[in-house]
């Protein structure tokens, strides 16, 4: 067995998905090659990395009660051709809301369902313009807190619970990534550590992101983006020594936006107030 | 006139968590993966008829996401900034140990402590996709083959790359 046959078999090797024979010519080769002994080593710890700490998302409950009704309506005996229609015509357009007809509803008007397709839809117009109007009637802070405590809860149900190695490396790298220019943020110190750096999407603006954890493993979420565009507002600022950042409850997170040299900060954190506050000294004062 | 449907097997719920990981992966945005996902079911539901019963329904539902990703995203240029796929397809194989091409290094320097979703995140969605369902999911490189529409020998190949890059990227974890 040459370097490149044994190279196809990492994978496989390492998950115990070769037959005995071949493991054997792969081990054989690896005992006399240490090129690929050490690729077989990267395999193994990669996958084992991966393995353990990459984040596992899970389907919101909402995805999964529209999931269940679109496979109740699929698992109906016969459905009319008005009804597998309409399926199609709202399947085009990803990218928007769509809820699936619910079977016992179906049920009362069962025959009629011509009229029945025409009455959903048209509620169904209506329910979406209504939800429209209301979400664009939102104020943009609240969009922006929205979509900023989504982001957050999502870092927190991953694992990253390792602090990174080299903060000032993490930094330079999201700085190469963002498109934006910004001050050394807040490294961590023996109470609090970043975990992780990575850009974001925030409605639409790039945000330059941190993740912090505590010793109690509580999540602090920092985002950096540019300023232009975002009107903090004079009601609700909280106090903090000579800072007045704006603060706000969102779904249970403490959350403060402030501007600093040309950038909007927003910070998203499990902590008390107190403990956000502390949290904001810490990265106001370090730029 | 009467439409008879094939309904899709009560086991497709099961899958909807896995679906819905790898879709975030994909797409990077809660809202955008809910629909990846739903679109998804919807067109397996309407695909029901095609499917057979007693194959792999886990990776017929995978298969019909990354489609869907593929028309609705990738096609349109809506799919997050990554390295570049064709740099790295040029890229040869080195003798010895695996290795990133130095007209990628600029971006790779410095990335020690690079979060490992960041770094996940980095790689282009080939090789992102086939990492995630072989390590994560446990797809068989056979499986993974048939999910993404290629043969099995490119996607070793893509495992390989990408462990490659993620060896730079996470040295630190790594080494």
């Amino acid at each position: 067995m040459d370097c490149s046959e044994a190279r196809e078999h990492l994978c496989d090797l390492n998950r115990g998905r070769l037959e005995a024979d071949a493991a054997e010519a792969v081990r054989a080769h690896m005992g006399q090659c240490a090129d690929c002994a050490a690729l077989l080593q990267v395999e193994v710890r990669i996958r084992a990395l991966i393995r353990a700490q990459a984040p596992r998302y899970t389907a919101p409950p909402t995805l999964k009660a529209r999931v269940q009704d679109l496979l109740a309506e699929s698992a109906s005996p016969k459905e009319s051709v008005t009804h597998g229609a309409a399926a199609g015509t709202h399947g085009a357009a990803v990218g928007t809301r769509r809820t699936a007809g619910r079977p016992r509803w179906r049920d009362v008007f069962r025959g009629h369902t011509w009229t029945v397709g025409s009455l959903v839809s048209a509620v169904a117009v209506l329910l979406v313009v209504w939800a429209g109007w209301l979400w664009l009637a939102r104020d943009p802070v609240s969009l922006l807190a929205d979509r900023a405590v989504a982001e957050h809860v999502e870092y927190v149900k991953g694992t990253m619970t390792r602090p990174v190695a080299d903060p000032p490396a993490v930094m330079r790298e999201v700085k190469g990534q963002v498109g934006f220019a910004f001050e050394p943020i807040f490294p961590g110190d023996s109470q609090v550590q970043l975990v992780a750096g990575m850009v974001t999407d925030l409605r639409g603006k790039p945000a330059a992101t941190f993740v912090y954890r505590d010793g109690s493993g509580r999540y602090t979420t920092l985002f950096l983006m540019p300023e232009a565009g975002i009107v903090i507002p004079d009601e609700g600022r909280m106090p903090i020594e000579t800072f007045k950042p704006y603060h706000r409850v969102t779904s249970g997170r403490q959350l403060l936006l402030w501007k600093q040299r040309n950038l909007a900060c927003l910070l998203v954190s499990d902590l008390d107030q107190a403990g956000m506050a502390s949290m904001f000294l810490k990265i106001r004062k370090t730029a | 006139m009467e439409n008879p449907r094939t309904p899709l097997p009560a086991e497709a719920l099961s899958h909807l968590d896995a679906l819905y990981n790898l879709a975030r992966w994909l797409v990077r945005d809660v809202v955008e993966a809910e629909d990846l996902v739903q679109e998804t079911y919807l067109r397996a539901v309407r695909a029901a008829h095609q499917f057979q019963p007693g194959t792999n329904l886990r990776a017929w539902l995978f298969q019909i996401l990354r489609n869907t990703f593929f028309t609705q995203y990738k096609r349109k240029g809506r799919e997050p900034e990554t390295l570049d796929p064709e740099v790295l397809d040029g890229m040869p194989h080195t003798s010895g140990t695996v290795s990133v091409d130095n007209r990628m290094a600029g971006p790779l320097d410095g990335t020690a402590g690079l979060d490992l979703t960041a770094a996940l995140n980095r790689l282009p969605e080939e090789y992102r996709s086939v990492v995630l369902l072989a390590d994560l999911e446990d797809f068989s490189m056979g499986e993974i083959a048939a999910i993404l529409e290629c043969p099995v020998g490119t996607v070793k190949s893509r495992l390989f790359r990408a462990r490659g890059i993620l060896k730079q990227l996470l040295r630190d974890y790594v080494e």
